[in-house]
């Protein structure tokens, strides 16, 4: 069964998980994200915890509820989850990637663009 | 809005043994409550009253009535598995559909039908032919094709394997859960089960020592992972528990401790299994912990 790490709290974990997969086209842009039930089933998670997630992504602008018909796939959704991820690269991981690099004297030619 | 299930000083005698000392605590709707305790706390009794199935002191109201007189009424409306139960050996899975049909008005035998096709159980299937982990996922499509509003699990999924219980927690959220019927479940299975549950209450030696949402614990309670280096300050803090974690130490507190005490850590979710252990060790056991 799936475990949840203890730096989040879960409801931020899965609402991880599924940008994740929205930023890889899963559901695309105009489509419908699986009902709560069926989240809460595939993840083993409380609903309430699974309607946490999918309000903090539509809180970030990227799903929005259709009354009645389920919650969906905003457009630009992914353009938007791309240049969020992009950012927290650039400002986070890259300078602790670069500091490890200058570490290890690895430098641009080292490093393999093309594989 | 009523709670579904609402007991006010409740206790609970076997002779003059008290086995559940003055326990109050509400359930609501559309919650999934997980009962935890260690043997012997006193978890299976706390369920069997709430099934009328032994007299208490105190108050109990479960769904509007008090569970030890209309018990037959309740019933209706209340599912219950027990830590005993057994599925006669010479069963079929239909004769038990059959048999529950003649004995309880609220049971749906189409229901019971559709539930048993999510599972690889067949109806023409004898008790005695299925594993233990099929013979529960049978007993809880029985149970919950009964149209009723709480269910009672008393360690649904002891002594299954990791696929069977998945199984049968994946067809309890998505069988039951609707956001109206509520569960009250016990296990051992702390971390596995966190995920799933709203709410926990939790009894030592009879006694509740906590009864809450998981969003109000995370919200209550601190736990800080930290160097091993700063043990000392963050002991001096009075932390609930130490214990250790990947990559190094951790200290769950019961509300923030003092700034300068979180600036030594970094704020972690408090994990039920942990807060578990921290408030249900025998307090001179707290006093030597190191």
């Amino acid at each position: 069964m799936q475990t949840w790490d203890h730096k989040l709290p879960i409801y931020q974990q899965l609402a991880d998980q599924l940008a994740a997969r929205l930023l890889d086209g899963d559901p695309a842009e105009g489509e419908a994200l699986p009902s709560v039930r069926a989240l809460a089933s595939r993840y083993l998670i409380n609903p309430l915890t699974v309607s946490r997630a999918l309000q903090a992504l539509g809180d970030e602008g990227l799903v929005e509820t259709r009354r009645g018909l389920g919650i969906y796939v905003r457009p630009g959704a992914r353009e938007r989850l791309r240049s969020a991820e992009r950012e927290r690269f650039l400002n986070d991981e890259w300078p602790q990637l670069r500091a490890r690099l200058r570490r290890l004297g690895i430098g641009p030619r080292q490093l393999n663009w093309e594989e | 809005m009523e709670p579904l299930i609402q007991a006010q000083g409740l206790t609970l005698r076997y002779g003059r043994k008290v086995a559940v000392d003055d326990v109050s605590f509400t359930i609501p709707k559309g919650r999934v409550v997980g009962l935890l305790g260690h043997n012997g706390a006193g978890k299976t009794t706390l369920m069997k009253a709430l099934v009328g199935l032994l007299p208490s002191q105190g108050s109990l109201n479960v769904l509007g009535v008090d569970p030890a007189r209309d018990r037959v009424a309740l019933l209706e409306r209340l599912a219950y598995i027990p830590d005993v139960a057994i599925l006669p050996r010479w069963a079929r899975v239909d004769e038990l559909i059959t048999l529950m049909s003649g004995l309880h008005p609220r049971f749906s035998a189409d229901r019971a039908r559709a539930l048993i096709k999510r599972t690889s159980v067949s109806l023409a299937d004898r008790v005695k032919s299925l594993s233990k982990g099929m013979v529960v996922q049978v007993h809880l499509a029985l149970v919950a094709a009964i149209d009723a509003q709480v269910m009672i699990l008393d360690e649904p999924t002891l002594g299954l394997d990791v696929l069977s219980r998945k199984a049968f927690y994946e067809m309890l959220i998505d069988e039951w859960c609707d956001g109206e019927r509520s569960v009250l479940v016990s296990t051992h299975q702390v971390e596995e089960i966190e995920s799933l549950l709203s709410d926990v209450i939790m009894l030592n030696e009879g006694k509740l020592v906590l009864s809450i949402s998981l969003e109000e614990m995370d919200r209550r309670f601190v736990a800080l992972s930290h160097d091993p280096a700063q043990a000392a300050a963050i002991a001096a803090a009075h932390p609930l528990l130490r214990y250790r974690v990947q990559g190094g130490s951790a200290a769950l507190f019961d509300g923030p401790p003092p700034d300068s005490v979180q600036a030594l850590g970094q704020r972690m979710r408090p994990s039920l299994v942990d807060l578990f252990v921290a408030l249900t060790r025998a307090p001179e056991m707290n006093r030597t912990q190191g």
